[in-house]
């Protein structure tokens, strides 16, 4: 859709994030937008994390955004490689910090013996 | 002999929806209550999965994205909330009783105590789960249903009436007892067109690898798969209304349903009937935990599917091995898994329209689906069949209260 108009309410807010390698690491949980009265708005970075739940639901949201442990990770617009049905981003999920929840719980599932089937 | 194994997601699918330990009872007890006279409602329901199914299944296979997804994406935030809670609740009942389902066979089967046999049969799921590729486990419940079929042999020997059933099939209003007739209704619509189906059926299109290439695979697996889960539903209302409704017996328990086999064929016609249970309620039991897990994973953005495997989608995984503890848990505090997807159906209204509104809108997005968008046709039918699903939604508490739970 690169060079296309697109509807960032409709095709980026609350689309799945894919790293370089096509890795699923979290949703675009909100949009950081700057421009003051009389500018350009302008979209500067995809927060992701369940910290931001609770400016996008209220009471609902924090809820759910504490159960699912509040992290925030703020990542550049720059990053983001092509806005497709999901949203791939140039790097790799680590070096972007998403994606810690998988790689924090993959240790104890590796214990167990064939989880790499 | 691989086109006829790529039909494993369809029938997996279809069987462990239509032919869930819920509708087994259901459909042999909206025989037993009205004869054959229910038998056009399944048709009803039967093209309305199919439709939504086909629709789901070219989403994910034109976008790589499943039906959670669309859902975060066209309600927002706050709406996805309600609809994964409301999911997650029914997923897990339902799941629940699948898995007592499970044991009430294995019970049957071998008569051994039925509170080791949850145990054993949670033990071995998660297993199953751990240790094989989706596309076996596909085919293992899929086929293993097919044991099922013994059914249809069951409803052709009982000899029934086949002007009443062909009668059956025309759309009709009863003349007696017309409360629990609709309660019949709604709830034939409401299992026919469960929200996990396509949670699972669409995710089912992503785990396959499915590309735009494979649409005329989704297709055959959505008509096909379904037409069989459809046929499996006739036989059971069908043996139902045969067996059941002269004497005036109707069936509240597993057990009873595999014995209507024995009647017309022996030992034999029971043992199928007992084996095609086992796998039919299996299969409902994995497209119910796969689907809980699927939700929770779409709905945060997490890496999942059977497909990448426990390593490659840790979070994925361990959210499915709660979701078998949680559901032993249920088990054992003894609760009758029949009952169980009776109250599920409850929890499901609010996910009705919350999960199938946002596939129609996205198969008719050009900026995800292309040239792939839905035609006039399926759009004609979803529209119809979103119609159908809200008077469902509506309509299904009140009949609950009104009929008991379909008691009097």
């Amino acid at each position: 859709m690169s060079g296309k108009e697109i509807d960032i309410g409709l095709h980026v807010l609350d689309h799945q994030l894919l790293d370089k390698d096509g890795r699923r690491c979290g949703n675009v949980d909100d949009l950081a937008i700057e421009g003051g009265v009389g500018e350009v708005p302008e979209v500067v970075a995809i927060l992701c994390g369940p910290g931001y739940w609770g400016q996008r639901a209220g009471l609902v949201g924090r809820l759910a955004g504490w159960i699912g442990g509040g992290r925030k990770v703020r990542v550049p617009w720059s990053e983001v490689r092509k806005v497709d049905s999901a949203v791939e981003l140039k790097r790799g999920a680590t070096e972007l910090g998403l994606g810690r929840g998988d790689d924090r719980v993959r240790p104890y599932m590796d214990k167990i013996p064939g989880a790499g089937r | 002999m691989s086109k006829a194994l790529g039909l494993g997601l369809g029938i997996i699918a279809a069987i462990g929806g239509f032919v869930d330990i819920g509708d087994l009872v259901f459909n042999v007890a909206a025989g037993a209550t009205f004869g054959y006279q229910l038998l056009w409602v399944i048709v009803i329901g039967l093209i309305g999965i199919i439709v939504y199914s086909e629709m789901c299944g070219r989403v994910a296979a034109v976008s790589g994205r499943a039906v959670f997804d669309a859902i975060r994406e066209r309600v927002g935030f706050k709406g996805a909330v309600v609809a994964l809670v409301s999911s997650e609740v029914v997923n897990l009942m339902t799941l629940a009783a699948e898995l007592g389902g499970v044991a009430i066979a294995l019970q049957l089967l071998s008569g051994l105590p039925y509170r080791w046999l949850i145990v054993f049969a949670v033990v071995a799921f998660a297993v199953v789960i751990w240790v094989t590729t989706f596309e076996w486990i596909e085919r293992i419940f899929g086929f293993g249903g097919l044991c099922m079929l013994v059914f249809a042999v069951v409803a052709v020997k009982l000899g029934p009436d086949w002007g009443k059933v062909g009668a059956g099939f025309v759309p009709h209003i009863s003349h007696v007892n017309r409360m629990l007739y609709a309660y019949f209704v709604v709830g034939i619509l409401g299992t026919a067109m469960t929200p996990y189906e396509v949670y699972f059926y669409s995710s089912g299109g992503i785990e396959d690898q499915w590309s735009p290439k494979d649409l005329g695979l989704n297709r055959a697996n959505a008509i096909l798969g379904y037409g069989l889960g459809g046929t499996l539903s006739f036989a059971l209302m069908i043996t139902g209304g045969a067996l059941f409704l002269s004497h005036g017996i109707s069936p509240q328990h597993l057990g009873t349903v595999a014995l209507a086999a024995e009647q017309p064929l022996g030992q034999l016609g029971l043992l199928l009937a007992l084996v095609g249970i086992l796998f039919a309620v299996g299969a409902a039991s994995i497209d119910t935990v796969f689907a809980g897990a699927y939700n929770l994973a779409q709905f945060c953005g997490w890496e999942w599917g059977r497909y990448r495997n426990p390593r490659g989608a840790p979070r994925f995984a361990l959210t499915w091995l709660v979701l078998l503890l949680l559901a032993l848990g249920i088990l054992m505090t003894g609760v009758d898994p029949v009952a169980l997807t009776e109250y599920a159906v409850l929890f499901s209204v609010v996910a009705l329209p919350l999960t199938y509104v946002p596939i129609l809108l996205v198969a008719n997005d050009k900026a995800y689906m292309g040239r792939y968008v839905n035609g006039r046709f399926a759009n004609a039918l979803g529209l119809i069949y979103l119609v159908v699903i809200m008077i469902v939604a509506l309509a299904a508490i009140p009949l609950m209260i009104l009929t008991n739970v379909g008691q009097n």
